[in-house]
């Protein structure tokens, strides 16, 4: 059976969603963490916006991003619970502006060529 | 609302679970923060539904969370064996000596079944080389990859300069002329001495001369004829003769042209299986009278017997080597996307 060429394999759309959500997913992580949160409620605050991120991604990305001076972390009692708090720091801040740089560079690039290419396609 | 004791002691399980597949260096760390975040998360569910956690419910969650294992290997540094970097050339490096390393295979394996072993079956002796192919290939393959991780290895530590290898487009090669097929002429020339060369065969066994020219007084001489292996030979070589006809008639249409190459190989195969004939056999001359000498007759007969071995094996290299070539595009990668 010949099968329909306008309906492309649905694990391609999740792959590719899945890398254009990754490095976005970064970005709203150190922007979030403008304010400091630990694990649960950052997955929390970003799942109210609209941005649902999985536990098991969250929270070693949490500790990658402090491997790598991003954000800074210290455990602190919080309802009777111990509780490590992160916030972003000065690097991740530096960090933070040159992705959003870069993010909206893309942003613009894209919106641009979407209009060129939609009244190219209408002419 | 706290959570029961059922529910602590699912999630203190879960956690031990996880704790067996991290570093001790930072087990307590990541499972103290996984707690509060998990226990967290319960106290949130409990609030809600204004009641303590059941057991199915604290599962669900932590079903969801994931399994021990993965969630464990989400916290352990990322390693790869040959990471993106190096992966690219440890594939083509691959793709461009394991032909190599069969042909090795096959020249090692056939002169050992040809001049070390003296074996009394022929098919018994392909059929333990070819049980050693996979075994020496996935030790091949192992060695290679040991040497590209020790690369890996080294790049990693030397994350700079000398390792970015320049190139050139300069130095690309030049295009390479496109292969065209035989024109309609050379197909129909080749049709035409195909069948003179099958006419030629046929008349063989009438006119003996044809084949021995001269020589044909000194078999007389020396008082020897032909093996009835070469009767078996004859008819055998008839029908690939006859089969080659067959496909250098179809040949002569160009729409044939994309079965030439399994073709030419099936013709090989036939080849092969002829030549198998002749070695299977140890005497190709015998005796027609007392008088001839018995030792020089037989070694006539081992010197041929050595002659058709080697051509065996350089033929069975040949068919290697095409078949490579036929299948190696559809065993091309198609992409790599890092």
């Amino acid at each position: 059976m010949e099968s329909n060429s306008n309906s492309p394999d649905p694990q391609i759309f999740d792959s590719l969603r899945l890398e254009l959500r990754r490095g976005c997913l970064i970005v709203a992580v150190l922007a979030q963490l403008r304010a400091e949160h630990y694990g649960y409620t950052l997955r929390k605050a970003l799942a109210d916006q609209g941005l649902a991120i999985e536990e098991s991604t969250l929270y070693p990305l949490l500790r990658r991003l402090e491997t790598q001076k991003l954000l800074t972390s210290q455990w602190r009692e919080e309802d009777k619970r111990n509780k490590r708090f992160y916030k972003l720091s000065p690097e991740g801040e530096t960090i933070l502006t040159q992705l959003l740089t870069e993010l909206n560079s893309i942003n613009q690039s894209v919106n641009t060529i979407l209009q060129n290419s939609t009244s190219e396609a209408i002419s | 609302m706290n959570p029961t004791q059922p529910t602590t002691d699912l999630l203190d399980r879960y956690l031990q679970a996880i704790g067996e597949y991290l570093p001790t260096a930072t087990r307590d760390d990541v499972l103290a923060e996984l707690r509060a975040n998990l226990q967290a998360q319960l106290d949130d569910r409990s609030e809600e539904l204004n009641r303590p956690l059941t057991d199915p419910e604290v599962a669900a969650i932590l079903q969801q969370h994931g399994r021990p294992i993965v969630v464990a290997a989400r916290y352990l540094p990322q390693q790869s064996l040959i990471g993106p970097a190096i992966f690219p050339y440890y594939l083509m490096t691959l793709r461009k000596a394991i032909p190599f390393a069969l042909i090795i295979f096959f020249l090692a394996r056939a002169s050992n079944l040809l001049f070390v072993h003296t074996l009394p079956d022929l098919t018994a002796g392909i059929a333990q080389g070819l049980a050693h192919l996979i075994p020496d290939l996935l030790i091949f393959v192992a060695w290679v990859t040991i040497a590209f991780a020790i690369a890996e290895y080294v790049y990693n530590r030397n994350q700079s300069k000398p390792f970015r290898l320049t190139w050139d487009p300069t130095k690309l090669p030049a295009i390479k002329p496109q292969f065209k097929g035989k024109s309609r002429a050379a197909r129909i020339a080749d049709l035409v001495f195909h069948c003179l060369w099958l006419l030629y065969v046929l008349a063989i066994p009438t006119h003996l001369y044809l084949i021995l020219g001269p020589s044909e007084l000194y078999f007389r001489q020396f008082s020897v004829t032909f093996a009835p292996i070469w009767n078996t030979f004859y008819i055998v070589l008839i029908v690939f003769l006859v089969f080659q006809l067959a496909t250098k008639f179809l040949a002569l249409n160009p729409t044939f042209d994309h079965w030439k190459s399994p073709l030419d190989l099936l013709t090989k195969v036939f080849g092969i299986s002829t030549t198998a004939v002749l070695v299977c056999s140890k005497t190709y001359f015998v005796a027609t009278s007392a008088s001839t000498n018995q030792a020089v007759l037989a070694n006539v007969n081992h010197w041929v017997n050595f002659s058709f071995r080697i051509v065996l094996a350089i033929t069975v290299i040949d068919l290697l080597v095409e078949s490579w070539k036929l299948l190696r595009p559809s065993l091309r990668i198609q992409s790599l996307v890092f």
